[in-house]
């Protein structure tokens, strides 16, 4: 047999084709008693919330009460993991922004990317690596090839 | 090619369905708790008026939510209201057309629902064959010259189950833990298959230690040669393996139409629930197929596109090669080229410890390829590689595959190779 192949998977590249949004769902907890949740029943009763909900479909929303604690806003992601924020005393439109970001997140461990501007790519560079051995001078291949002429021509 | 007629094609999957009312004495392993209420129910004196529970005749909903459990996989109408099942049709960027019902129809496995009518088999079937077509022409259009077994490797990396399952995985559908009635239509729903290392009823012994079932029967016409050891070679595997070069195991639907199968197979071994690489495989394809029915052809081409073909494959990555030089001069053979030679273009440090030898393969004065490495020998072969790597992944400026040719602009004829070389 001339030639054999490995198999592998092909790996995904979320947003080239689909977009998949990576928050699946929000739970916003709630306490009717304590006065750390006046922000967050404004917002549950304000239009913010269901405009919110309304532009996002893809994700799931869930609303229940919490009694004698903090209001919390809590995002589960694909990857499996989870987001909490605590958004005790906070107004209505600081809460819509931790929401924001909760929906931003892809779910994984907040880590600092060093180096400056990186972009990761899947793709080889065209150029490829720079090789020193590499960009034989025209005379030696001359000689190579025993004065046949030069043709870099690949098939 | 003629645009088919889908409304014909697709009854059972556009019109309601029912359960025939005999349902639960046509599956009596799965409602064993129940029924047994229902005949204490029936035998109780008439002074109470007789509130018979309504078997399920078709999709509506029964009246007690109790009675989900009766069913053994959530019914139709309670896709409207599961919250996971619409999130997941608009995270999909599902089209419009297609709707709720049909989706939780996907997510339920036939090794949680046997009833044809109500599990995905066969949408996955048509999808299975959607996905292997857009597929196969993407990959053969865009690389004519591919080996076999590299087209097959390549078509399992793209959309074999292994894939499929992380596809699943990333779009963020959930497993039930088990199916049934009562469960979020929003879940896959499947039987699954008990782990190896899980006891057998309680006793300490592991089901990997069971004693080895025979083996499974092959579906292929003379299954005998394979017990003695002949090869199966790529040629074979074209004609009688599905689109990955693997064998073709049996399916629900082989068993629905040669029952007595079934009972030859359950002897070889006891079905305990799939795995849920095949399940999760089976919803995508199965979605495939429903889009392809509810939306039409464009929709089920850009639904691939967009979640398959987008994936990222480096397809030179996939070779492995025995013999390259000897495959080289084969090749060359063929092709009426000169028998390659390797030279050395360069080299630094012979008599050192990390020698490095940079050799080229000439046919004539043409330089097929180049390869470096610590050895003549491993320099040698690099640069054959490379030069079958060139051969092998020729790939055409404008790709146009066999399933855009109905739209307008007239087909033109695509590369066929002559094929890999045999040695």
């Amino acid at each position: 047999m001339p030639v054999s192949a490995l198999r592998t998977t092909s790996t995904a590249q979320n947003g080239v084709g689909a977009f998949i949004l990576q928050c699946k769902r929000l739970d916003f907890h709630y306490c009717d008693k304590w006065g750390s949740s006046k922000g967050m029943n404004t917002f549950l009763r304000s239009p913010l919330m269901a405009s919110f909900a309304k532009a996002h479909p893809q994700i799931t929303i869930h609303i229940s009460p919490r009694p004698n604690t903090h209001p919390i806003v809590r995002g589960s992601y694909i990857n499996g993991r989870e987001k909490v924020i605590c958004v005790r005393n906070l107004e209505k439109e600081q809460i819509l922004q931790k929401v924001e970001l909760l929906r931003d997140a892809n779910g994984e461990k907040v880590t600092r990317v060093r180096g400056g501007r990186v972009v990761g790519s899947l793709n080889e560079g065209v150029r490829g690596l720079w090789d020193p051995f590499h960009g034989v001078k025209k005379g030696r291949l001359d000689e190579i090839l025993g004065g046949m002429g030069v043709s870099n021509k690949g098939v | 090619m003629k645009g088919l007629h889908l409304l014909r094609w697709s009854g059972s999957v556009l019109s309601p369905r029912t359960r025939p009312c005999c349902f639960i004495h046509k599956y009596p392993s799965q409602y064993r708790p129940q029924p047994f209420n229902i005949l204490l129910r029936f035998q109780s004196s008439a002074a109470v008026p007789i509130r018979t529970i309504s078997e399920p005749e078709d999709d509506t909903e029964p009246q007690n939510p109790a009675h989900y459990t009766l069913l053994p996989s959530p019914p139709p109408s309670r896709a409207l209201s599961s919250a996971r099942l619409s999130a997941l049709h608009a995270r999909l960027v599902l089209p419009p057309r297609l709707p709720l019902e049909s989706l939780a129809r996907c997510l339920v496995d036939p090794s949680a629902d046997t009833n044809p009518n109500f599990n995905n088999a066969s949408l996955s079937i048509l999808g299975y064959d959607l996905l292997g077509y857009y597929t196969s022409e993407a990959i053969v259009c865009r690389y004519p010259r591919l080996p076999t077994e590299v087209t097959f490797a390549a078509m399992s990396a793209y959309c074999g189950s292994k894939t499929l399952a992380a596809v699943t995985r990333e779009w963020g559908v959930e497993v039930a833990a088990a199916p049934g009635g009562e469960v979020d239509p929003g879940v896959l729903q499947c039987t699954r298959q008990e782990a190896g290392n899980a006891s057998v009823n309680g006793t300490g012994t592991q089901f990997k230690d069971l004693p080895k079932v025979a083996e499974d029967p092959s579906t292929r016409p003379n299954p005998e040669q394979q017990r003695r050891g002949w090869s199966r070679g790529a040629t074979s595997k074209t004609v009688y393996d599905d689109d990955f070069g693997d064998e073709i195991e049996r399916t629900e639907t082989d068993y629905a139409e040669r029952p007595e199968l079934r009972q030859e197979d359950a002897q070889r071994k006891a079905k305990r629930g799939v795995t849920l690489e095949v399940a999760s495989a089976g919803f995508v394809r199965a979605l495939m197929g429903a889009v392809y029915l509810h939306a039409g052809k464009r929709a089920a081409y850009n639904f691939f596109k967009a979640h398959i073909l987008s994936r990222h494959l480096d397809v030179s990555k996939l070779f492995e090669f025995r013999q390259p030089t000897r495959d080289l001069s084969k090749l060359c053979a063929r092709e009426g080229f000169e028998s390659p030679v390797a030279r050395i273009l360069s080299e630094t440090g012979r008599k050192s410890r990390h020698p490095v030898f940079v050799v080229g393969v000439f046919a004539g004065k043409d330089k097929l390829g180049e390869g470096s490495g610590g050895s003549l020998d491993e320099a040698r072969i690099r640069a054959a590689i490379g030069a079958l790597k060139g051969w092998y992944l020729y790939s055409p400026l404008e790709v146009r595959v066999p399933s855009e040719a109905t739209e307008g602009k007239p087909w033109e004829p695509v590369l066929v190779d002559g094929g890999e070389v045999f040695v």
